[in-house]
Order: structure tokens, then C-alpha cells, then sequence
């Protein structure tokens, strides 16, 4: 066992001739938090969608439970993306199936509980996530908020190790902000391993056990976030989170 | 007008009953090719995708009827298909002619396809691969209903389209509903009777048609497509 669950070594990745990652580095402990800020164009969401490689095609390494993910066989890439849910911006929940049927679908497809443990373990996270009366809806009726956590309820139904958040708050109302975090914030507090790339300078403050500032590609700035908000001398941090401090 | 009919009409229910099968096979050949074709035009080798292409443009881009005739000769040339009788008309005319139909429905059907699949967003295949899925499970279980949904109304136009387009089987001799009003019509010596009969037929067989793809549209969508408030 290693002591790290992911290994970010010298990652780059282009995009025909745009450099959007440029050498990262970084670590992820068991139940560590790591909070990516940045402004937007920064590579953020790249990096993280290149942990699970729904970006592919990049130089580096990234190893996940001492296995190297950016080697990794087609089957070996799916035992790897069960146990490292993701998050997204725009939910992505199944339109044409019901809030249970979202969550039960992978378990059952990928045979890793029979039809009753998965409509059990679902009741389990809906209500953990505070929807349970919405289980037989259609994801069309609910909510960005609610989406947004069943989507979280439907990533963890895989059980993961990690979890990677791709600005899951930046698709919300104002008003349905705080349920989500409010449930990430709950995750965290039990112990689940997340990445976390958002804008909420306040959320990353009080979650983060590590926060990386990213900037044109490279990690500009990184530390706790004490250090980040509060001690940094960086330059380009302290500008960007004047800027963002500024409009929340 | 219409007393005809007293005498013939064993004729045309035979020739209803043919349209209805070689459709029928037509639209089920034409499912498979277009499903076959789609994942070719959408594969990351180049040469698949040519083929795809290539396909679809020479179906497209040449007659139905001349298709028709040179699979039936084609396939007449190659294999000894039996002349058992079917309904009226040889399985030797009748295999080779609903293969033609197919294969000639699954270059539009694989168009109509690939535009349903066009129309589902990158994050639902995002979404199922990063829950460990495999490409397959996720093209089949969750972007292949959802495109399905969104083409049935095209769908259903291809596949009334096929239902009238078989009428060119009748210039290989298969005995479907135009030939036999064709015929009837040489008998009297006045061809505008058995010609009315037969556009009324084909329309009662394109209008159940339609009539199946709403019911289809409602059964695999409206649930979820409907929002309340």
C-alpha cells in the first residue's frame, strides 16, 4: 500500500498546439481534500478529466493504487473508473431514466450488486442526500440542485474511493448552491476522498485540506488553505482571489 | 366502378399480404444494416468510416429500381434460390427483393441514426463511462434510447416511405399490391379502378404506420419529457 491513492507526475497535455497543462505534480492522501481554484481557461477541468482519462492522449503519469491509469487496458480503465466517481457541472443524469433507475444502472449493468442491494443502497443514498420522495421522478422534473445530488447520490452508488467534482456548483441557481455543498460538505466530514475544482472560495476554505492554484497550465501556487487565503505572497493567487473574493 | 372487386378481390388481399411482408423484412433488414453502418461511419478506423460512406452514397445516389434489378440478377446469377411459391409470387424473386429493400432502407436508416446520435450531449457518454461503464453499455443503454427517441418521428417517415418504394419489387415480378393492380387492370382494359384500390390500400398501410410510431413516441419518451409546474 501506498501511502498516496493518486500520483500526479509531470502531467502535460496539448490540444493541437495549445499547451493547456504544462507539467503538473501533486498527491492525494486517503480522505485528503483537494480544492483546485484558478481562473477559467487555467486547465482545471482538464487535469481533472484527465484522471480519469476522459481526457486521453497526455505525457506524465498518473497512478491510482499503484496502478499507472495513463497505461492502463480498457477493462482495466473501467475497475479504475468504478472506484473514482465524477462529478460534473451539467449533472449528465440519464434523462430517460427515473432517479432510481440512474443510480441502480451501473451497479447492475456492471453486476457489482444484484437489483435488490441496488434499489436498497439508492433509497440509502437518496435519503443520505435528502431525496428520497423523489426516487420514481424523472430528472427533467427536479431541480439543477436536486440534479446535481442525485447525480453525487449516483456516483457514490459505485462505492468509490475518490470523488472528482468538476465545478458542480457552477450550473446552479444561487439558491440551490448550498444544498449541493452542503452535501459534499457531509461527504468530506465522513472521510471520502475528493477533488474538488470549483469557484466557491468559501466552500474551499473551510473543506480543503490542500488547495492548488492553478494558472496557464501550471500549478501557480499550492498549500493549505490557511496558507492560501490567508498567508501566500504569490502574486498572481493574491490577484485572482481579490478579483473572486470580490464578487461573492 | 368498383364491381371488379367482387371477382378480384382475392387478388388484392394476396398482393396486400406480400407489401406487408416484403416491408416488413425490408424494414427489419434495414434496422439491422443501418445499426451495422452507424457504428461504421462511427469508428475511429478510416477505413470503416469509408466504407460507411461509400455506402450510403451509392444507395443514395443511384435508383431504387435499378438497385432492385441488379440484386435480383445479381443474386439469381450467384445462388439457386428455389422457385417455391408464395403468396403468388417465387421465393426466388421474393428474398432477393426484400433484401433489396433493406439494404437500400439502411443508408437512410443509418443517417437517421447517426443524426439521433449527434443529438444526445458528450456528458451522458461522459456520465456512463466515468461510472466504469464499457463503450458498448453505454452506447446501448443510455445514448441508444435516448437517439432513438429523438428519430422515431424520422424513422417513421423511412419506414412509410419503405412500405410505398416496394412497389418497385413489381418490376422483378414480385406479385405485391401494384403488380396485382397492374394486372387486374390489363384484364378489364381500364386501369384507373384497380390503381384507385391500390393507393387507397397503400394509404391504409402507411396511415396504421404512423399510427404505431406515435404510439411508439408516446410509450418511449413522453414520461420523461413531459416537465411539471
Amino acid at each position: 500500500m501506498t501511502k498516496h491513492i493518486i500520483e500526479v507526475q509531470h502531467l502535460k497535455k496539448h490540444f493541437g498546439k495549445n499547451e493547456v497543462l504544462k507539467d503538473i505534480s501533486f498527491t492525494v492522501k486517503p480522505s485528503e481534500k483537494v480544492v483546485i481554484i484558478g481562473p477559467s481557461g487555467s486547465g482545471k477541468s482538464t487535469l481533472l478529466r484527465c484522471l480519469n482519462r476522459l481526457e486521453d492522449d497526455y505525457d506524465g503519469r498518473v497512478i491510482f493504487y499503484d496502478q499507472n491509469i495513463c497505461q492502463a487496458k480498457t477493462t482495466d480503465l473501467r475497475l479504475i473508473r468504478q472506484r473514482m466517481g465524477m462529478v460534473f457541472q451539467q449533472f449528465n443524469l440519464f434523462p430517460n431514466k427515473t432517479v432510481l433507475e440512474n443510480i441502480t444502472f451501473a451497479p447492475i449493468k456492471l453486476k457489482v450488486m444484484t437489483a435488490d442491494q441496488a434499489t436498497q443502497k439508492a433509497h440509502e443514498l437518496l435519503k443520505q442526500v435528502g431525496l428520497d420522495d423523489k426516487a420514481a421522478a424523472y430528472p427533467q422534473s427536479l431541480s439543477g440542485g436536486q440534479q446535481q445530488r442525485v447525480a453525487i447520490a449516483r456516483s457514490l452508488a459505485m462505492n468509490p474511493k475518490v470523488l472528482l467534482f468538476d465545478e458542480p456548483t457552477s450550473a446552479l441557481d444561487p439558491e440551490m448552491v448550498g444544498d449541493v455543498l452542503g452535501v459534499m460538505q457531509r461527504l468530506a466530514t465522513n472521510g471520502m476522498t475528493m477533488i474538488i475544482v470549483t469557484h466557491e472560495m468559501m466552500f474551499a476554505k473551510k473543506v480543503a485540506d490542500k488547495v492548488l492554484f492553478m494558472d496557464k497550465g501550471v500549478v501557480a501556487d499550492e498549500g493549505t488553505a490557511d496558507y492560501i487565503f490567508n498567508q501566500t505572497s504569490n502574486p498572481r493567487t493574491k490577484e485572482f482571489l481579490s478579483k473572486v473574493m470580490l464578487s461573492s | 366502378m368498383f364491381a371488379f372487386l367482387h371477382h378480384y378481390y382475392p387478388v388484392f388481399v394476396q398482393g396486400t399480404a406480400q407489401t406487408i411482408l416484403i416491408s416488413f423484412i425490408g424494414i427489419l433488414i434495414g434496422i439491422g444494416l443501418g445499426l451495422c453502418f452507424v457504428s461504421l461511419r462511427r469508428s475511429k478506423y478510416r477505413l470503416f468510416q469509408y466504407i460507411a460512406r461509400l455506402y450510403i452514397a451509392i444507395v443514395r445516389g443511384t435508383p431504387s429500381m435499378i438497385q432492385v434489378m441488379l440484386i435480383y440478377y445479381g443474386l439469381s446469377k450467384m445462388i439457386d434460390i428455389p422457385q417455391i411459391q408464395f403468396l403468388g409470387s417465387g421465393l426466388d424473386r421474393l428474398i432477393p427483393g426484400s433484401i433489396a429493400l433493406g439494404i437500400n432502407s439502411g443508408a437512410y436508416t443509418a443517417e437517421i441514426f447517426r443524426s439521433g446520435l449527434i443529438s444526445i450531449p458528450r456528458g451522458q457518454t461522459e456520465a456512463g463511462l466515468s461510472l466504469g461503464l464499457s463503450n458498448r453499455t453505454t452506447l446501448y443503454g443510455i445514448v441508444m434510447p435516448q437517439a432513438v427517441r429523438n428519430v422515431l418521428p424520422a424513422l417513421g417517415n423511412e419506414f412509410i416511405t419503405l412500405i410505398k418504394e416496394s412497389s418497385v419489387l413489381f418490376y422483378i415480378g414480385v406479385q405485391e399490391v401494384t403488380a396485382q393492380a397492374l394486372g387486374v387492370g390489363g384484364t378489364l382494359y381500364n386501369f384507373i379502378p384497380p390503381l384507385l384500390v391500390a393507393a387507397v390500400i397503400y394509404f391504409v398501410l402507411t396511415q396504421l404506420m404512423s399510427l404505431l410510431v406515435s404510439l411508439m413516441e408516446k410509450r418511449l419518451g413522453n414520461a420523461y419529457l413531459k416537465v411539471p409546474e
